[in-house]
């Protein structure tokens, strides 16, 4: 009870940390030694094809990072708007590969940063709000469709399939995005803004930060992100129909979780999401080279996923309980 | 009203002492209270009483004494077993909860409700001690939700005297209730001891203390200093019991006069239900000193100047540019840094490093286009860590890991030497920290103040306000009593803070 009356003022009380890095160690050894032991893994083409299997999720994971830390816990609306901005980027097509990159992006910002502004500015809470929202978007995308298919009319997107050095385009985007969200949040005011409002929420209220601004725009940059992996989707699959985002929102946080960002927000970084993103990948990838379902993979990643939230949350307990 | 029974009081409390951390909150205590009594606790902040409170009532354990009750020493080991002794405690806080009907809050923790509950029987009995405490308004079914803070805290009351207790403690029942609704409590309090059931009652309000008891304890310094019939005592026979003979001598001399710079002009500013009306001009450099106890309205005023009260109205005008009410982030950039008296929930990011948390709020100020100077925000964290006075090693450490002291100091440096306060409203600067952190608080306070700040703080502690304010304003009951300019008395000050139920 008396943690904080220590008359020394500052005290050693940060053990759990060491415990938590032995943890994570004990872990990657776990997941390394099967995946070193399997024939293939340790090639180039595999190296390849991990990456390229996280490069889609990771890109909205990292954006999602932010969303995390600014304390607004997670949005269920991502795979609604990555469709409907998969289907704004193919069906403008024909004017222009730029152009509809340019509408893309920003239906997908504007759609996440109105969701944020509700949630900054009016304090409503963020799983509601974007379930509310995911219907919404999904709805009005299975509306404006019709229901089918959308195919573009120009083949412009083609470039964005390119494979520079043996690499889809995506995973250079992802490794940009991914640099671009750690130093904003590292190094600019607003970035330093999102992890104090994560923290307490109540105490940048009193202290007049603003709250409401720095919401919005991690949903703005979440949205960025998300459009991206979008554009990604229609590009890949040359059509975009309204189950194309799939499991997308899940397996983003599952990313974010694992890479151990705070689901309360306050902690965590865009480089540890980008390893959560590749660490799903490769165990998806071992488990598919040892030739286990992709009920496997997807039982192994939940397991994966409560391992890391449990560690994570034990670090951050212990030190003040 | 007085006694009957005498010779077998049924509570006595003999020689309670607790110490938290070695530091002697009670020292000795010994009192009793008849059967039918109604007994007051009185002493200024920090004599003992809610410690006194908490362990009559199993929320702590005593190092030393002994409670006996109906000539039985009892051991309080939680509220349960308090309650299976027949003690019944109202709280400070409010402890019912609003989702509930009034019939179910009344129900909760009641040790008497039976495994099947038979519902007609239980809402007759809440209507009959609804009815007793004139509230016939009320409905049980209604839902607590529904009713005003006031109706809460009579249901609150109504719950504790419904549960036949043997003794029943009502700690500052009347805090943030009107004449009128008090008048239904001191009724019902009245009625419950005519039954033979023991009363404490604990109050700052000194008038209401000596209408309604029957015998009053006064505490000073955790020890038991006198026990008087009510009868016998006046306002200010009380208050210079409760203060003691030890005048302290007037601290050192200030200078008034000086021309001062225009500060905060506030005008009219009300907040429903906590604040009535509340004018002042606070000229910068000096120390304003709001003096209330709880429910007051004198940290109401602090927290709608930083635009934490939604419903907050008037004027104020900072430096002749007008304060925007209701708006934290508009407050802010105004010049208005708030320290709130609940520094862990909503004051400091304690997670976070000690530099984070001092340069919290003005990181625009050290960045170029949105980017954090990391060099600049090391020197400004260090030169406001030495001027608060902390070892620059904290820097690094999560403010958690600081004492209470040490993290208000950070708390208060991060509003020092920034380049938009103008000024420093803080709300119980000194809660929770100890002597030596407190002297170096308040030489930061002062500091600021002749640095051309407006400071202006709230507190019940008498000598931190007669210490620290150039003028003190006293309030009661959302309303101003007087002001005070320069060297004042304490006894004076108590009298405004405590004395009737609305000022005269």
């Amino acid at each position: 009870m008396n943690t904080a009356d220590d008359s020394e003022g500052a005290s050693r009380r940060w053990r759990p940390r060491a415990v938590a890095v032995g943890l994570a160690v004990l872990l990657l050894v776990l997941l390394l030694v099967p995946a070193v032991t399997t024939p293939r893994f340790l090639t180039l083409d595999n190296a390849r094809a991990i990456l390229a299997s996280a490069a889609f999720v990771g890109i909205t994971s990292v954006g999602a990072t932010m969303v995390m830390i600014a304390g607004s816990g997670v949005s269920l609306a991502t795979s609604q708007i990555a469709t409907v901005v998969a289907m704004l980027f193919l069906g403008p097509q024909h004017l222009g590969l730029w152009t509809a990159l340019l509408i893309a992006l920003a239906a997908g910002i504007a759609l996440s940063a109105a969701q944020g502004a509700v949630i900054g500015f009016w304090n409503a809470d963020p799983i509601v709000l974007t379930i509310a929202g995911g219907f919404a978007i999904g709805g009005a995308a299975t509306w404006f469709s019709g229901g089918s298919t959308v195919y573009p009319a120009a083949r412009g997107f083609d470039v964005l399939n390119a494979t520079p050095l043996g690499l889809p385009l995506a995973v250079y985007v992802l490794l940009a995005v991914t640099v671009l969200v750690e130093g904003t949040l590292r190094r600019t005011t607003a970035g330093r803004q999102m992890y104090l409002v994560g923290e307490n929420r109540a105490a940048a209220r009193a202290a007049g930060l603003p709250v409401g601004r720095v919401t919005v725009i991690a949903w703005a940059v979440s949205g960025a992100c998300v459009a991206l992996t979008g554009i990604f989707l229609a590009s890949f699959h040359t059509s975009a129909t309204v189950t194309l985002g799939g499991t997308l929102t899940l397996d983003a946080i599952a990313a974010v979780l694992v890479g151990g960002t705070a689901i309360s927000g306050g902690h965590g970084s865009a480089v540890r999401t980008l390893g959560g993103a590749v660490l799903i990948s490769v165990i998806s990838d071992v488990l598919l080279l040892r030739g286990y379902s992709t009920g496997v993979q997807i039982l192994v990643k939940g397991v994966l996923v409560l391992a890391v939230v449990v560690l994570v949350h034990v670090r951050a307990t212990r030190g003040r309980r | 009203m007085s006694p009957s029974a005498t010779d077998s009081p049924p509570i006595r409390v003999e020689g309670l002492a607790r110490a938290f951390n070695g530091v002697p909150a009670v020292r000795e205590v010994s009192f009793t209270v008849g059967a039918g009594e109604i007994h007051a606790l009185c002493g200024h902040n920090g004599a003992g009483k809610s410690t006194v409170v908490k362990m009559l009532s199993g929320q702590l354990a005593p190092d030393r004494g002994r409670i006996v009750i109906g000539g039985e020493p009892v051991e309080l080991r939680s509220r349960q077993a308090a309650q299976r002794a027949g003690v019944a405690l109202v709280d400070q806080e409010l402890s019912v909860v609003p989702a509930l009907t009034v019939l179910d809050n009344m129900l909760l923790g009641d040790l008497d409700v039976p495994f099947v509950n038979r519902r007609r029987k239980a809402v007759a009995r809440c209507r009959r001690i609804l009815d007793d405490m004139g509230l016939e308004r009320i409905s049980p079914d209604q839902p607590l939700s529904a009713l005003g803070i006031g109706e809460r805290q009579l249901v609150e009351v109504a719950k504790a005297l419904g549960q036949n207790a043997r003794l029943v403690i009502l700690d500052e029942p009347t805090a943030t209730l009107s004449d009128a609704e008090s008048r239904h409590v001191f009724a019902a309090i009245r009625r419950v001891a005519a039954t033979g059931c023991s009363v404490i009652f604990v109050s700052h309000r000194l008038t209401e203390v000596l209408e309604l008891c029957d015998v009053v304890t006064v505490l000073r310094d955790g020890r038991d200093v006198a026990t008087h019939p009510a009868e016998d005592l006046t306002v200010d026979e009380l208050i210079t019991k409760m203060l003691g003979q030890t005048r302290r001598p007037p601290s050192a001399a200030r200078e008034p006069g000086r021309d001062r710079a225009p500060g905060l002009r506030i005008e009219h500013l009300r907040v429903p239900g906590r604040l009535a009306d509340f004018t002042l001009t606070a000229q910068a450099g000096r120390i304003h000193a709001l003096a209330g106890q709880l429910g007051s309205g004198a940290s109401d005023v602090l927290r709608a100047l930083a635009g934490l009260h939604p419903g907050a109205t008037g004027t104020a005008e900072l430096r002749g540019r007008p304060v925007a009410l209701g708006d934290p982030v508009g407050a802010a950039r105004g010049g208005i840094a708030f320290v709130s008296g609940d520094r862990k929930s909503e004051g400091l990011f304690l997670g976070k490093p000690t530099a984070w948390n001092l340069v919290a709020t003005r990181l625009p100020t050290l960045g170029r286009a949105g980017v954090v100077r990391t060099r600049r925000e090391r020197r400004t964290a260090r030169s406001l860590a030495e001027r608060s006075g902390l070892p620059e090693r904290w820097l690094d450490e999560p403010v958690v890991t600081l004492s209470g002291g040490n993290q208000q100091k950070v708390f208060v440096g991060r509003c020092l030497e920034h380049e938009n306060v103008r000024a420093l409203l803080l709300d119980e600067p000194t809660r929770g920290v100890d002597v030596g952190g407190r002297a170096e608080i308040h030489r930061l306070l002062r500091q600021a103040a002749d640095a051309g700040l407006v400071v202006m703080f709230a507190s019940t502690e008498l000598e931190e306000l007669l210490d620290l304010g150039d003028v003190i304003v006293t309030m009661r009951d959302g309303r101003t009593v007087r002001r005070y300019e320069g060297d004042t008395d304490g006894a004076l000050l108590l009298r405004d803070m405590t004395h009737g139920p609305g000022p005269s």
